[in-house]
C-alpha cells in the first residue's frame, strides 16, 4: 500500500465516525489546500515533508515512524542518530535486520536504577 | 522495567501480563496562588524534557549517578504535576527528597496500607502535590536544596536527597484478570564544562493548595504484586545550569497563572464522587508552604505568592474517563 492509499483509508475510517475529517477539514488543520492533500492521497504527488507527515499523523493518531517510512522518509532525529555514531549504528541495524520482534523490545535501553 | 521514550517514562512488567504497563510523565504548569485558598487544577503546559543520569555523568554531581534514573530541568519556584496513563492497574508510589507525597512518612520502597502510601492507577489520572487534606493538596514547587523550602528539609531538618522518587507496583495477574479485565465482570475503566559541584540540586517544596482528591486502594494491599517493582530516581536540574551540562536549552519559563486566567483560558475541577478519597497526611498538612516560609523568614513573597482576589474566569469540570484531557496552551 502507497503512502497515500494509507492516508486515504485511515482518513476515510475516521471520516465515518466524524465529519471533522474531511479532505478540506483535515487539510485546514495541518496547514496545506486541500487540493494539495487530495492529490497525496490520490497519489499524484510525492509524500510531503517530514513536518506535514508529523502534522498527519498526529491529526489521524497514526505513529509518526510508520507513516515517514511508508513515505520513504527518516525523520531528521533518527538521521541525526546516525551521523553521529555511523559506523557503529550501520553495524547495529545490519546486524538486527533478521531479529524478531522480541528480541528487538529486549535491547530497549532500560532506566538505571540505583542505590537510594 | 522502565524505558524513557522521548520525554515519557514507560513502566513495563512483562513477567507479570503482557498488559501490563504504564506511563508517566512530567507536566509543565502554572504556578497557583499560594495564599490559602483552595485553586482548581491548573492546566497541562507539555511535558519536561527528561534524560538519562548516565549520559551526563561527568558533569553532574556523582551522588546522581550514584541514584541513577532520569534528570529534568525546573526554573526555581516551577511548579508539575505527574500525568499518569494505561489502563492495567498498578500502586504508584510518589516522594520527593524521599518523604512521600501521600502519606507524609519517609520513603520506603514496600507499599503501606495504613496509611495508604500510593496512588491507585488507572483510577487517579494525576498527582499535582503533597496531600495535605481530604481533597486537597499543596503544589509541587521546585526550590533549592538548602534554604529549609524543601518537604524534606521541613520534615527531616535536611537536605540530603532532593529530587522526586517513584516506584511501581503492577496488579497481580490473577487479580487483573479475575476482576478487572477490560470487557469482562468488573470495574470498567473509563560540551559544556560545568564541573559536578556546580549545579545545584533542587527539591520540591509545598506551594499553593489545590482541589484533588487522592483515591483510597479499593483492591487492597493483596492485589499488587509486591515482589515485582520498578525504581526511579527523577533528579531535579536548575534550568539556569541545564544548556550548560546537556548543551540543549531548557524549556521557556512558564506564564503566571494571572497571565493565563487574563487570556480566558481554561482551569479544571475534576471529582469522581464513588471513590472514597483519603484523608490527607498530618505531617504534610504542617508543613510551611513557600509563601508562608518567605514571611516567616522575612523575606518578601514573589509577587505570585500573593494570590488573586478573583476566582479563576473559566473553570471546566472533568468527569472520570480513560482519556482525560488537561491540555492548556498559551
Amino acid at each position: 500500500m502507497t503512502f497515500g492509499d494509507h492516508i486515504r483509508e485511515v482518513r476515510e475510517q475516521r471520516r465515518r465516525e466524524s465529519t471533522a475529517f474531511s479532505v478540506r477539514q483535515v487539510a485546514q488543520r495541518i496547514e496545506v489546500e486541500p487540493a494539495y492533500l487530495s492529490k497525496i492521497e490520490r497519489n499524484l504527488v510525492p509524500p510531503p515533508s517530514e513536518r506535514t507527515i508529523r502534522r498527519l499523523a498526529e491529526e489521524l493518531h497514526e505513529d509518526p515512524d510508520v507513516l515517514l517510512a511508508m513515505a520513504g522518509k527518516v525523520s531528521l532525529d533518527l538521521q541525526e542518530i546516525i551521523r553521529r555514531r555511523p559506523r557503529r549504528f550501520a553495524e547495529l541495524l545490519r546486524q538486527l535486520r533478521e531479529a524478531p520482534d522480541p528480541a528487538l523490545s529486549r535491547l530497549v535501553r532500560e532506566v538505571r536504577d540505583g542505590d537510594w | 522495567m522502565i524505558e524513557l521514550n522521548r520525554e515519557t517514562l514507560r513502566f513495563r512488567f512483562p513477567e507479570v501480563h503482557s498488559e501490563a504497563n504504564c506511563s508517566i510523565e512530567f507536566q509543565r504548569t502554572l504556578r497557583i496562588p499560594d495564599d490559602n485558598n483552595s485553586h482548581p487544577l491548573p492546566p497541562g503546559l507539555g511535558t519536561f524534557p527528561l534524560l538519562h543520569v548516565d549520559d551526563f555523568a561527568d558533569r553532574l554531581p556523582a551522588d546522581w549517578s550514584r541514584h541513577g534514573g532520569v534528570f529534568m530541568p525546573m526554573y526555581q519556584a516551577e511548579a508539575l504535576w505527574i500525568l499518569f496513563s494505561g489502563g492495567y492497574p498498578m500502586a504508584v508510589k510518589v516522594a520527593a527528597g524521599k518523604i512521600d507525597a501521600i502519606s507524609g512518612l519517609p520513603f520506603r520502597n514496600e507499599l503501606t496500607a495504613k496509611p495508604q502510601d500510593y496512588a491507585v492507577l488507572p483510577d487517579q489520572p494525576w498527582l499535582d502535590g503533597f496531600c495535605v487534606q481530604e481533597g486537597l493538596i499543596r503544589q509541587f514547587v521546585a526550590m533549592p536544596l538548602g534554604q529549609g523550602y524543601t518537604a524534606e528539609e521541613q520534615i527531616t531538618g535536611v537536605a540530603e536527597h532532593g529530587g522526586l522518587q517513584l516506584v511501581v507496583y503492577p496488579m497481580k495477574a490473577a487479580e487483573y484478570e479475575r476482576r478487572l479485565r477490560p470487557g469482562e465482570a468488573g470495574v470498567a475503566y473509563a560540551d559544556y564544562g560545568v564541573a559536578p559541584q556546580a549545579v545545584a540540586d533542587m527539591g520540591l517544596a509545598p506551594g499553593g493548595l489545590m482541589r484533588q482528591q487522592i483515591y483510597e486502594d479499593e483492591h487492597g494491599l493483596d492485589a499488587w504484586e509486591q515482589d515485582v517493582r520498578s525504581r526511579c530516581f527523577v533528579h531535579l536540574l536548575n534550568s539556569a545550569t541545564f544548556r550548560q551540562v546537556t548543551g540543549a536549552a531548557p524549556p521557556h519559563e512558564p506564564p503566571t497563572a494571572d497571565d493565563y486566567d487574563r487570556c480566558g483560558l481554561p482551569w479544571f475541577d475534576y471529582y469522581d464522587g464513588d471513590r472514597e478519597t483519603l484523608a490527607g497526611a498530618k505531617p504534610l498538612a504542617r508543613l510551611d508552604s513557600v509563601a508562608a516560609r518567605k514571611v516567616k523568614e522575612g523575606e518578601e513573597p514573589r509577587t505570585d505568592d500573593g494570590g488573586r482576589p478573583k476566582q479563576p474566569r473559566r473553570i471546566l469540570k472533568l468527569v472520570p474517563d480513560r482519556n482525560l484531557v488537561r491540555e492548556g496552551c498559551f
